[in-house]
């Protein structure tokens, strides 16, 4: 129920009680102005330090790693310059993985946004019940990757599994899901279960779309399809922006693979099926199971480069296509 | 009347009966399928591991067998393991609850030079992958001698997440500005004007984001399974990896019956929680 009830946090209503002063209160004097510069830096060093700490100082560290051979145990370690990031273009398991993960990237992000927004759509009809319906699609999007796993692993189960079931009861044969090749789908489907999240997110703004909007559109004979396609889709476009970067940036780094492995270990090389042996699977292999730091500190700046460059891209192609409405009431 | 009776189309009010008719039977078997993995898994947790390698499917075990829950929490040091979770999760969402709140009014309501830049690493920095950045950082902390404590989540607690400080950042920069004034104009200073003022006002977001970080870390895999040995892990990393036989093989229906019993909590919070959770959910993705 109070799912239905999507406010902004920060269209709360403002206070007008003393609204009567002049501007004659806020002239800034010198000191003041030193003193809410100094403030700013104190209220903000609490991150300025963690992220100098915690996020600058660990890439540092790995780029200085990527140009050696150090695997955390051995003293005997060198620098081998660029010799790292010479191997990776050689690496042919390096490639494969690679290429896995843009696939996954590719497949699972636009079904997810489609499967979302749709969901969003029939769940913004005048119906009975919506808010039930709404929260009982999202409840998936809260279950943790390790309930996840273990929900699709025993779902998926050749012998056991309900889906095998189904298909025996249907004349078909059963798959094995969880190894190759089908282990691909079973992984696509996880992300697909937790798009409750995009259906919540699409929602808020399915609401923000003017009545008016609809109901123009609605004068002029426009089938329902054409008024989805042509008002509310441009105007969702920067939530489906969002959506996407942040849907690409969480295919890169998922952990499912291992969690849908039969025995869980982050070491990953011998218990995950080829076919979901992802690019951070393998960073994940060199890292734990070779001990390989250097090497796999490589791999990891290739991927933040890569996903640099993919945002830049995923921002340049939609820049003429995502439209922003400028709500008048924001700039009050 | 009889005009519409005449018309070879049904007439408006049956075509829109049935119209939802369609609606409802898709939203149910929509809602089935989204519910289908969780179901199964409460079944799969009541189960024989008979039944549980069976080629033909069981659909519905032949007796329930609810003591499997009191077993998988007997199998492995379930309690324990719950509470680490639990001080873990604590010790995370309420650092890095009232350190975003802290950093997010700075960006709200104070500036100075350099404000724009930082703001544009914030939000920057909320798309670096943070697997990318745990690696190395699981690697300096194992040099810190900081493996198998819970110093990590302090120190990531007390450093704000982005995420959380862009919610307080667009709360506290809708409140109005007499708000402060007055207390500037009295002398108070900002860290006071924070705590007493602002803070005090931000309760829907404050609790929103302890929900949110609250969550996080009790579904994280990765961080304690990286930083913590096998005793004092979290359930998470426990329920993944602890339901085998001494033969290292999994038991199945324990382990089903552990991570149901792992994820309700999680499941019951959103429940409590719907309105704070989703309000600071679609806000984020609003940007």
């Amino acid at each position: 129920m109070t799912v239905d009830q999507i406010s902004s946090v920060a269209d709360r209503p403002r206070s007008t009680a003393s609204a009567g002063r002049g501007p004659a209160a806020d002239r800034p004097r010198s000191s003041m102005t030193t003193r809410r510069h100094r403030a700013f830096y104190m209220f903000t060093s609490p991150w300025i330090i963690g992220f100098l700490l915690l996020t600058i100082v660990p890439m540092a560290y790995a780029l200085w790693l990527s140009f050696t051979t150090f695997d955390g145990i051995s003293p005997n370690w060198h620098y081998v310059g660029l010799g790292n990031y010479r191997e990776l273009l050689n690496d042919s398991v390096t490639w494969d993985a690679l290429r896995r993960a843009g696939l996954f990237a590719v497949t699972s992000v636009p079904l997810s946004i489609v499967a979302g927004l749709g969901l969003a759509v029939l769940v913004n009809r005048p119906l009975k019940a919506r808010g039930v319906f709404r929260t009982l699609l999202y409840l998936p999007a809260v279950v943790p990757p390790v309930g996840a796993g273990i929900a699709f692993k025993n779902l998926f189960d050749q012998n056991a599994g309900a889906t095998n079931g189904v298909l025996t009861l249907f004349g078909f044969d059963a798959l094995g899901w969880l190894a190759d090749p089908y282990a691909r789908y079973v992984l696509i489907m996880t992300v697909l279960w937790g798009a409750g999240n995009i259906m919540i997110i699409s929602l808020a703004g399915l609401q923000d779309v003017p009545r008016e909007l609809h109901e123009a559109a609605r004068i002029d004979g426009a089938s329902a399809w054409r008024t989805f396609r042509s008002i509310t889709v441009p105007l969702l476009s920067p939530v489906l922006l969002f959506q996407t970067v942040t849907g690409v940036i969480a295919s890169v780094q998922t952990i499912m693979p291992l969690l849908l492995a039969p025995i869980a270990s982050t070491a990953g090389t011998t218990t995950v099926p080829q076919s979901n042996y992802l690019y951070m699977i393998h960073v994940f292999a060199q890292y734990f199971a070779l001990g390989r730091y250097g090497y796999a500190s490589a791999l990891l700046w290739v991927l933040f480069a890569l996903i640099l460059i993919a945002t830049g891209l995923i921002f340049k192609f939609t820049s003429g296509v995502v439209f922003y409405n400028v709500d008048p009431e924001a700039k009050k | 009347m009889t005009a519409t009776s005449l018309n070879p189309k049904p007439p408006v009010r049956v075509r829109i009966r049935v119209n939802r008719l369609v609606l409802y039977t898709v939203l149910v078997v929509v809602t089935g399928l989204f519910l289908g993995p969780f179901g199964w898994l409460v079944l799969t947790g009541l189960k024989t591991s008979a039944e549980t390698a069976a080629a033909p499917v069981h659909w519905v075990p032949e007796v329930f067998q609810w003591h499997n829950f009191a077993d998988a929490y007997k199998l492995i040091d379930f309690l324990g393991y719950a509470r680490n979770s639990l001080i873990i999760a604590l010790i995370y969402a309420v650092l890095v609850t009232l350190s975003s709140a802290w950093v997010g009014y700075g960006f709200a309501r104070l500036d100075a030079p350099g404000k724009k830049t930082l703001f544009g690493i914030l939000i920057g920095s909320m798309m670096l992958p943070q697997m990318i950045t745990l690696l190395p950082t699981y690697l300096i902390f194992a040099k810190l001698g900081m493996v198998d404590t819970y110093w990590p989540w302090v120190l990531w607690g007390l450093s704000a997440a982005p995420y959380l400080v862009f919610l307080f950042r667009q709360f506290f920069a809708g409140l109005p500005r007499e708000l402060e004034e007055a207390a500037i104009v009295d002398g108070c200073g900002y860290a006071q004007i924070f705590w007493r003022i602002f803070l005090p006002q931000s309760w829907p977001v404050l609790s929103a984001s302890f929900v949110i970080a609250f969550t996080w870390t009790w579904g994280d895999y990765i961080a304690p399974q990286l930083l913590l040995s096998t005793d004092r892990t979290t359930l998470a990393v426990a329920v993944m990896t602890s339901y085998v036989t001494t033969g290292g093989q999994p038991v199945t229906n324990l382990q089903a019956a552990g991570s149901v019993m792992y994820v309700v909590p999680i499941l019951l919070i959103f429940l409590i929680a719907q309105r704070g959770f989703v309000a600071g959910m679609s806000t984020s993705g609003l940007k």
